[in-house]
């Protein structure tokens, strides 16, 4: 099978600061992979990578098994949302569905005028006069009726309300279901990626700590309270506090926790995020691959 | 890719257009009275030495009818169309797609992003040089009586700068092209390396500034061997400059006799063993006291003393159109290959 991201020791540097470092990642195809961690992480810097939008200082990134944007086939089949969902403020929403029909040949041009026409947008009015919700669906559209295999966005509802952020993910959702994408995008806020991703990739400090599907890691991790004591090996602690007595540790396990000293109860997907956010830096961990 | 560049430069060429037509119009307007002066003028059939106060009369007349602010204009606007077409037109190309974003959106279409640059830059280049020759087309046409008249030795003046002078030769025939081209790309390369489109304008401008200069004042006097001859320092009609009494003299040779259209490089007075002079001779400080400073010329001729003279001749014209040109175009290929470099370097 082949990976939608496959990266091996990938890394990026700006000047002197890496903005990614060391990333061995698979990532598989037909998900929809949340990719989160906290402003500054790396996540701008992956995605930007696995379209062909920067080149690595180091290792290697293969993207649908080719080279990111090594000609236009390739291009073809991977369509991308920036950061701040960019368009041509100058022109108008005919214009851009103009644009996307001239440079892609696999363009879906029914398909981008039901979009618009269900947005409720006129196909006069210029990009630049568009609310940042409006915008964002306009960006998501001309990728979508470009019809990848592959749909990268990076951070799309982060300067969004909620209603629009719940009604872009929906749309997404829509055509996700109706197209079959594997889909790649990063958020700060767990929250949103909550609600559609099957698979998550944590990216902390420029390194992954970890990755998986969403419904194993849930499995693999538990919440613990219990007498302060030494653990048994199979448990890899995330995070642990103390008092006297008691310990609360946030665990990972591939098996079951037998010892009835804990009381064990289940991690939010929030919980689990939030707990490998605040992890100090030690070696990642790399992801499983499905 | 061609139809999108041609859709987002759209502003641009209607810009362009708009400023040409407009040119045209004015220029059309009055270029069938400049021909009629000229025509009226007697300067075709004219012999000898009547020609040159032929010419000089015609030039008055079109003074009097106020043409010498419009032909000053129009020579402005050919010299500065390619600095405002760098600035405005290329500096952004790039810098802007970065500055706003757009370029996620356009470098992730299904089409390369050498593609994407190519026809940019083909279109843009394109309409860039188009508008330059085109605004060059018409003032030559308007321009050509007085052209003529300046090859005719009518008086020095705003209007009969030679076609070497730098006014006249960086505004006609086909140096415009290199310039629309070199400052297009110029603008372009600046925005990619710069990324940020107001410092790259600003870049642009400098260089180009810089360059426009540079070329006149020190390059284009050595694009062939410059000639050397020496001319009589009686032959005064050519020569410009004084002497001081028992002190010394300058003079500066402005062309050859019976070479019109001769580019002088340098000149300066040798003795007759080719010694530079500038010291007036014993001989010839009464004459230059009595005579006041005109029989001095006079005087240093029957003292042996020459003018030499480096020059380029007139029929090196084309030539040196050519090689500018040549030299323009070639400098905005290499821009134009920083830009697919530094687009393959940046990118993966």
């Amino acid at each position: 099978m082949i990976a939608a991201i496959e990266t091996g020791g990938l890394g990026k540097q700006y000047r002197r600061t890496w903005a990614l470092r060391d990333c061995t990642l698979a990532i598989p195809e037909g998900r929809v992979v949340g990719l989160v961690g906290p402003n500054g992480a790396g996540k701008t810097t992956l995605l930007r990578l696995a379209v062909g939008m920067l080149a690595p200082t180091r290792g290697t990134i293969s993207v649908l098994g080719e080279r990111p944007a090594d000609g236009s086939a390739q291009l073809a089949r991977v369509g991308f949302v920036a950061q701040d969902t960019p368009v041509y403020a100058r022109m108008t929403i005919a214009d851009h569905l103009r644009m996307g029909a001239w440079l892609n040949p696999a363009w879906d041009g029914e398909l981008a005028r039901r979009r618009i026409g269900l947005l409720g947008l006129n196909p006069k009015q210029r990009a630049g006069s568009l609310s940042g919700g409006q915008r964002a669906q306009l960006a998501l559209t001309l990728t979508l009726a470009k019809r990848p295999e592959l749909l990268i966005l990076d951070e799309p509802v982060a300067s969004l309300d909620p209603l629009a952020r719940r009604e872009f993910l929906q749309g997404l959702m829509e055509a996700v279901a109706e197209h079959g994408l594997s889909v790649v995008l990063s958020s700060h806020l767990v929250a949103d990626l909550e609600r559609v991703c099957d698979y998550l990739v944590v990216l902390v400090a420029s390194e992954v700590r970890v990755a998986g599907e969403v419904s194993d890691l849930v499995a693999s991790h538990h919440r613990l309270t219990g007498p302060r004591r030494e653990l048994p090996a199979s448990l890899e602690v995330i995070t642990e506090s103390h008092t006297d007595k008691q310990s609360n540790l946030l665990v990972r396990t591939d098996g079951p926790i037998l010892d009835p000293a804990w009381i064990v109860k289940p991690v939010s997907l929030e919980d689990l995020v939030l707990s490998y956010m605040s992890r100090a830096g030690r070696r990642p961990r790399l992801g499983v691959v499905s | 890719m061609i139809r999108l560049s041609l859709l987002q430069f759209r502003v641009q060429a209607v810009v362009g257009v708009v400023v040409l037509a407009a040119f045209a119009i004015l220029l059309a307007a009055t270029g069938p009275h400049l021909a009629s002066l000229y025509a009226a003028s007697g300067i075709d059939g004219c012999r000898g030495g009547g020609c040159q106060n032929l010419a000089d009369s015609f030039i008055f007349e079109v003074t009097v009818a106020g043409y010498e602010p419009l032909y000053l204009a129009s020579v402005a606007i050919i010299l500065l169309a390619p600095a405002i077409i760098g600035i405005f037109w290329g500096a952004p190309l790039i810098a802007r797609e970065l500055e706003t974003g757009t370029s996620a959106l356009a470098w992730n279409q299904s089409v390369t992003r050498t593609r994407w640059l190519a026809a940019k830059l083909t279109i843009g280049a394109l309409i860039a040089m188009t508008v330059t020759e085109g605004l060059c087309l018409v003032q030559s046409w308007w321009a050509a009586p007085i052209g003529r008249a300046a090859g005719y030795g009518a008086a020095s003046g705003p209007l009969t700068q030679g076609r070497f002078s730098p006014q006249v030769f960086a505004t006609h025939g086909i140096t415009p092209l290199g310039y629309a081209a070199f400052t297009f790309a110029l603008g372009v390369a600046a925005g990619a390396l710069i990324r940020r489109t107001i410092p790259a304008m600003a870049v642009t401008l400098a260089i180009f500034a810089a360059v426009q200069v540079a070329m006149p004042l020190w390059i284009r006097p050595h694009l062939a061997p410059t000639h050397h001859t020496t001319i009589s320092m009686a032959s005064l009609g050519y020569l410009a400059g004084q002497g001081s009494p028992g002190g010394t003299f300058a003079y500066v040779a402005t062309g050859l006799p019976g070479r019109p259209g001769t580019w002088i490089i340098s000149s300066g007075a040798v003795n007759a063993a080719g010694r530079p002079v500038s010291t007036i001779p014993a001989a010839c400080v009464v004459a230059s006291v009595e005579g006041g400073y005109s029989g001095l010329p006079d005087c240093l001729a029957s003292q042996g003393i020459r003018e030499a003279v480096s020059y380029q001749p007139a029929s090196r014209y084309w030539p040196f159109q050519w090689i500018e040109t040549a030299i323009y175009l070639a400098l905005a290929l290499a821009l134009t290959g920083y830009c697919f470099r530094w687009l393959n370097r940046r990118l993966s």
